[in-house]
């Protein structure tokens, strides 16, 4: 769903770990462990595997040893912050399989754009080549659900303002759900920049936000794994 | 930034189909580790998952057999 995804996407050259988005199920976490086990990953930080915390929104860090993947750091997730439950993420996934049958299953662009508004700072260029990506590959055969994300999650004034020529109703609907498209509309490049920051900053917040009780939480763990408890 | 004002590598990364980034992006991860490339996270202190207690400042150049000789004044 990370950066494996972003390659496959366009935005990303290589990744140098595996991040997985889980169906929360005891069946699949016996298969996840198992898969674990083949590849002998051993748990690198907190928190300890558990269903109730990755409920919670923890992430759970593994990395491989010995074989192929030796080194290769495996995080997992079954909850991911303003990310529909897994169902409907798998409902709208991205299938791709090879020649030979090998399939790969990926968070949709839509999903992982949605993943990827983080306050960390290198997410947010990741967000840029995604949508650029899908709008180079897609925008001559533009669709509601395309036009809608492109007007949702583009993020530089020259293409929003050129969705907005292409796509002019399209783009009055949208403002109520993105209120700086009106200033795209007048033309405002650099009020649009502005507002582009602006989003992205809003978004930083509620992602510390969302994470401050977690991190709090993890700095428990830490305390009890050095204590040995 | 826009497509059109993306460098040429971006370019031609994007016009390659999702199982040729794939295939390309593999033989990439390759060379990093034959170069000796570390898979520990960058150091990121604007990540949740951030530790400064088990973070390394990285090695250098990415190499951990690269050691940093002479620098310049910054």
């Amino acid at each position: 769903m990370g950066g494996q995804a972003c390659v496959f996407y366009g935005a990303a050259q290589f990744s140098k770990d595996v991040d997985l988005a889980l169906l929360a199920s005891d069946e699949n976490f016996a298969r996840l462990l198992a898969a674990l086990g083949e590849l002998n990953a051993k748990r690198i930080a907190v928190p300890r595997f558990d269903p109730v915390l990755l409920a919670r929104g923890h992430a759970v860090h593994f990395r491989c040893q010995g074989g192929d993947a030796d080194g290769l750091r495996v995080d997992v997730m079954t909850r991911l912050r303003d990310l529909a439950a897994f169902e409907l993420l798998w409902a709208r996934r991205t299938t791709i399989r090879d020649a030979t049958g090998e399939t790969f299953e990926l968070l949709s662009v839509e999903d992982l754009v949605r993943a990827k508004k983080t306050q960390r700072e290198k997410d947010w260029p990741v967000i840029d080549a995604l949508v650029e990506g899908h709008y180079r590959a897609l925008g001559g055969e533009p669709t509601a659900e395309r036009v809608e994300f492109w007007l949702a999650e583009s993020r530089t004034p020259e293409r929003l303002m050129e969705l907005i020529r292409r796509f002019p109703s399209e783009a009055h609907t949208q403002i109520s759900h993105r209120p700086l498209l009106r200033l795209a509309f007048s033309g405002e490049g650099e009020a649009v920049r502005a507002a582009l920051d602006a989003e992205a900053r809003a978004e930083q917040a509620k992602d510390r936000a969302y994470w401050a009780p977690l991190i709090a939480e993890f700095e428990g763990f830490r305390r009890a794994e050095r204590e040995g408890a | 930034m826009t497509f059109e004002e993306m460098p040429d590598e971006w370019q031609e990364w994007l016009a390659l189909t999702p199982l040729e980034r794939f295939r390309e992006s593999e033989k990439i991860f390759a060379h990093y580790l034959a170069m000796g490339g570390s898979l520990d996270p960058d150091p990121d202190p604007t990540s949740p998952f951030y530790d400064p207690e088990t973070s390394s400042a990285g090695a250098a150049y990415g190499r951990p057999g690269l050691r940093v000789l002479r620098r310049g004044a910054v």
